[in-house]
């Protein structure tokens, strides 16, 4: 053996003398010391504190085959100056350290986002614990505390009920939608469009729903449900918009993947048209010296449910459902923008967005004072609807002859 | 090496005094020959008289075939040479001639050189007044024939294997390669033992650069005795101190007689059924003769299932380490839910559960390859039941970690050369240590150090990591994916420079 190989031997002992000695790293935490976050919950009490509300998942609880009577998740709420405070002030109360990275959801309360959610917002994304992946939710009509501990029946972890939930609304229904940190904060920063939130809220009564027995029952009495969208001006909460403003803003948007239009039929009973693909775009123009923006939406779909007498065999018959059709989703669209203009002036449609990129001149003119111009727009939807199939049966299955 | 070459030297001084030529006396050289095999039970001396000519017939009991020496050697000499009538003075040339009728029949005039083919299982005859001795031989011992591999077996493909005896190994490998410039340069290596070495290779297809390194090397050998090819392959590879073989070996002669083929060197050591092979490229270790038996798109996907097998063989315990010690959200939510209810109450830490779960496998293997087949079985319960219920059971480890202990080990067999396992299974256990030290970063490190050695690694002049690094875009038909025999155009640049062409392009009627 020559003097290098000894060497290297020297050398290799002291760096794995040191590798021993250097386990137990400052990031190292083993599975079992985590208090694995998975929503939490934010609001201000009447003094003007934070109050922060954590829910920590019970894991021997959700992942085993022997479940006892406690819950699968647990809630820690603390109140704080500042939100960081309150988030230290945790450890406290909870026996392992929080871990954020894999929460899902935040929900805001009312309360602050009327005062404006952009510190807590700086929070979130300043640290660098939370992915920017969670939705960003508002507690309707509920204090967030209370919220975030009711026991939901079938999915074990609220939080990811809520997600779900959230997720399935806006694939097959299109009355809600789940926004990311990211495109919340950056639709606050942009004058060209103002954000909406999912709202979620409570059915029943809000103290049975925090104990086990609330999923004891097959209808579960208390339960969580996600509502309609929030319309927010800069960071503070303006109103809330109901399910066909929600949808009509959801179509402008093109965040319709799939949901349902049913208009009646000429005597009686209605039509019910599945739709399965919306685009949407929105073009501004200044001529006239008015300004003005096109909504245009292209929808297809399918005949899904027919309650009434009507000849789908018709040459006609398809037209005129697509025409019905149309109609409406620009009444939908309508009822968005004039709540949007007249009651929120808030331009939650993306408008200014528009002008930004069609009129740049006139957007420079107008940027400081959006707000104010956007009442004056004069919005037009045009929808362009195309029902493909007629499904199984082409005609209504009583129709005689 | 010093020190091994100042004892050879005291020991030789006494096979000096060997070296010297025969006398002319019989009495004399048969006293020397006693005197140097000391009472040995097994030396046959039978002294016999010939046309009034004193000889002697000397065997070692064992080691000759006792039907060819009582039928053509002594029957010969003592029933049809009398009835000829020699006279003393011819009888040398006579018996060397015409009266023993058997294939090789060699003159001696050294004691070293008598002794050693005496040692070797041949028959001396001496005879009176002759300054020389005749060699018969008569090689014949009781060797295993040539059975089913055991440690390399295959679905497809022949099944025999190599077994202890040279004569028999290089036999195989003449029956399935018939070429004229196949070559089996002998040699004798080991002061004590002598074994017989054979370097076979096919002149004019590998490289002369190769197989004068080769001998060059097994030249070099100072030792006392070799007992398996293992006591070689130590000697002449390039790498002493990686953990990484740069010398194949296999027990099968398919699997040698078709690295022949690509212009590698096999050196065949009598003693033992592995057969060593070099040049040995890395991605050699990861391919299997039966690869060639099979049609070549299950070959393919085989070989691929080897490189991930590989990864999960070297990193799966390090990657669940850093994955859950460190790294908590990049495991997607239902899983960490999952893990980490299942390491609810376990009273390690996560890398100490590993180290004791790897640690309990790597006895238990140990111990199934050591036990006595009966007992075998016992073991592998004790292995089900001890380290995969009752552990969880007790809560000591995680019923995960046991998953990842199973898989990894499982994986290591997957190899068909056990001699890339054991860098693996070493390695793993550096890299538990890194991801416990510094999570996903240790173990990129790792693997940075762990390329940078590989591909400082050569093979008797051939780049170990080669055909990737450096890159031959030619030899890649044959490393990752296998072309059908058709497709496979040429040899190996690295290791068939001189005769590529393997096949004709339009030798496949398409």
């Amino acid at each position: 053996m020559n003097i290098s190989v000894y060497k290297w031997f020297a050398r290799a002992t002291v760096i794995l003398t040191c590798l021993f000695l250097l386990t137990g790293c400052w990031n190292s935490k083993e599975l079992d010391e985590l208090g694995i976050a998975v929503a939490t919950g934010i609001d201000k009490n009447d003094d003007g504190d934070y109050v922060v509300v954590v829910q920590v998942i019970n894991p021997s609880e959700i992942a085993t085959d022997a479940p006892t009577n406690r819950p699968p998740v647990s809630t820690y709420s603390i109140t704080g100056k500042t939100i960081f405070e309150a988030f230290k002030k945790l450890s406290a109360k909870s026996p392992r350290k929080i871990y954020f990275s894999q929460m899902r959801l935040v929900v805001l309360g009312e309360k602050l986002t009327q005062e404006g959610i952009m510190p807590t917002l700086d929070f979130l994304y300043r640290d660098h614990e939370y992915r920017a992946s969670f939705y960003v939710t508002v507690a309707r009509d509920a204090p967030v505390d209370k919220l975030l501990s009711i026991v939901t029946p079938y999915e074990k972890i609220p939080a990811n009920k809520i997600m779900n939930s959230i997720d399935n609304v806006q694939l097959n229904w299109g009355v809600t939608k789940g926004i990311t940190i990211d495109k919340l904060i950056a639709d606050i920063r942009s004058p060209g469009i103002s954000p909406v939130l999912a709202g979620i809220y409570i059915i029943g009564n809000e103290d049975e729903g925090n104990n086990m027995s609330n999923v004891e029952n097959v209808d579960a009495p208390t339960k969580l449900e996600i509502d309609h969208l929030v319309a927010f001006k800069d960071d503070k909460s303006v109103g809330w918009l109901n399910e066909e403003q929600s949808q009509g803003l959801n179509y402008a948007t093109g965040d319709v993947k799939s949901t349902i239009v049913t208009h009646p039929c000429d005597d009686k009973g209605t039509l019910t048209v599945e739709i399965l693909r919306t685009t949407s775009g929105i073009k501004a123009n200044t001529k006239n010296s008015n300004p003005s923006a096109t909504i245009s939406i292209e929808a297809e779909g399918n005949v899904a449910e027919v309650d009434c007498e009507v000849d789908l065999g018709a040459p006609d018959a398809i037209h005129k459902i697509n025409k019905e059709v149309e109609k409406q989703i620009e009444d939908l669209v309508q009822s968005t923008i004039k709540v949007s203009q007249e009651e929120f002036e808030s331009d939650i449609l993306g408008i200014g967005g528009a002008f930004h990129r069609d009129e740049p001149k006139y957007w420079k003119s107008v940027e400081g004072d959006w707000d104010q111009q956007y009442k004056n727009v004069e919005i037009s939807v045009d929808a362009k609807v195309k029902v493909r199939r007629k499904g199984n049966s082409t005609q209504p299955i009583d129709k005689k002859g | 090496m010093k020190q091994d070459s100042k004892g050879a030297s005291s020991n030789s001084s006494s096979n000096t005094a060997v070296s010297e030529k025969l006398l002319s006396s019989l009495d004399e050289n048969m006293n020397i020959i006693e005197q140097k095999l000391g009472k040995s039970s097994d030396l046959v001396i039978r002294r016999v008289s010939i046309s009034k000519t004193a000889c002697a017939v000397v065997y070692i009991d064992g080691l000759v075939d006792k039907d060819t020496v009582q039928e053509y050697v002594m029957e010969a000499l003592m029933l049809d040479l009398p009835s000829h009538r020699t006279s003393a003075k011819h009888l040398y040339d006579k018996i060397k001639k015409a009266s023993l009728p058997i294939g090789e029949l060699s003159e001696v005039e050294e004691f070293a050189h008598l002794l050693n083919r005496l040692l070797s299982g041949e028959t001396l005859l001496l005879i009176d007044k002759e300054a020389k001795a005749l060699v018969a031989s008569t090689k014949g011992w009781r060797d295993r024939g040539v059975q089913e591999s055991t440690s390399e077996s295959v679905i497809r493909g022949p099944k025999e294997a190599f077994n202890e005896t040279l004569r028999t190994n290089t036999a195989l490998l003449r029956r399935k390669i018939r070429d004229p410039n196949l070559r089996m340069d002998a040699k004798r290596i080991g002061k004590m033992t002598q074994t017989d070495i054979a370097v076979a290779y096919i002149e004019g297809t590998a490289e002369d650069s190769v197989i004068k390194e080769v001998h060059a090397r097994l030249d070099q050998i100072d030792i006392d005795g070799v007992l398996e090819s293992g006591y070689i392959e130590e000697y002449i590879q390039d790498a002493q101190y990686s953990p990484f073989p740069t010398i194949y070996y296999s027990e099968k002669p398919d699997a040698i007689a078709a690295g022949i083929l690509e212009g590698r060197v096999a050196i065949i050591v009598d003693g033992t059924p592995d057969v060593l092979l070099v040049p040995a490229l890395f991605v050699n270790f990861f391919q299997s003769s039966e690869d060639y038996y099979q049609r070549a798109d299950i070959g393919t996907l085989i070989r691929l299932l080897r490189l991930v097998c590989f990864s999960i063989a070297l990193f799966m315990p390090s990657l669940y380490i850093a994955f859950t010690t460190f790294h908590q959200e990049m495991i997607p939510a239902p899983l960490l839910i999952s893990l980490a209810a299942q390491r609810e109450g376990v009273p390690f830490p996560a890398f100490v559960e590993a180290m004791i779960m790897e640690l309990t496998f790597e006895i238990l293997r140990e111990a199934g390859i050591r036990l006595p087949k009966p007992v075998g079985s016992a073991v592998s319960i004790v292995g089900a039941l001890v380290l995969g219920q009752s552990a969880v059971q007790a809560g000591l480890v995680s019923p995960a970690m046991v998953i990842v202990v199973a898989i990894t080990a499982i994986s290591s067999f997957v190899f068909p050369a056990y001699n890339m396992a054991i860098p693996i299974r070493m390695l793993r256990f550096i890299f538990m240590f890194l991801a416990a030290t510094f999570g996903l970063y240790g173990i990129i490190l790792g693997l940075i150090a762990l390329v940078f050695h590989l591909c400082s690694l050569q093979s008797f002049g051939v780049p170990y990591m080669s055909p990737f690094a450096p890159i031959v875009a030619k030899d890649q038909k044959d490393v990752l994916i296998r072309f059908p025999h058709w497709g496979l155009f040429t040899r190996p640049t690295s290791t068939a420079k001189k005769n590529q062409k393997r096949t004709n392009p339009s030798s496949k009627e398409s």
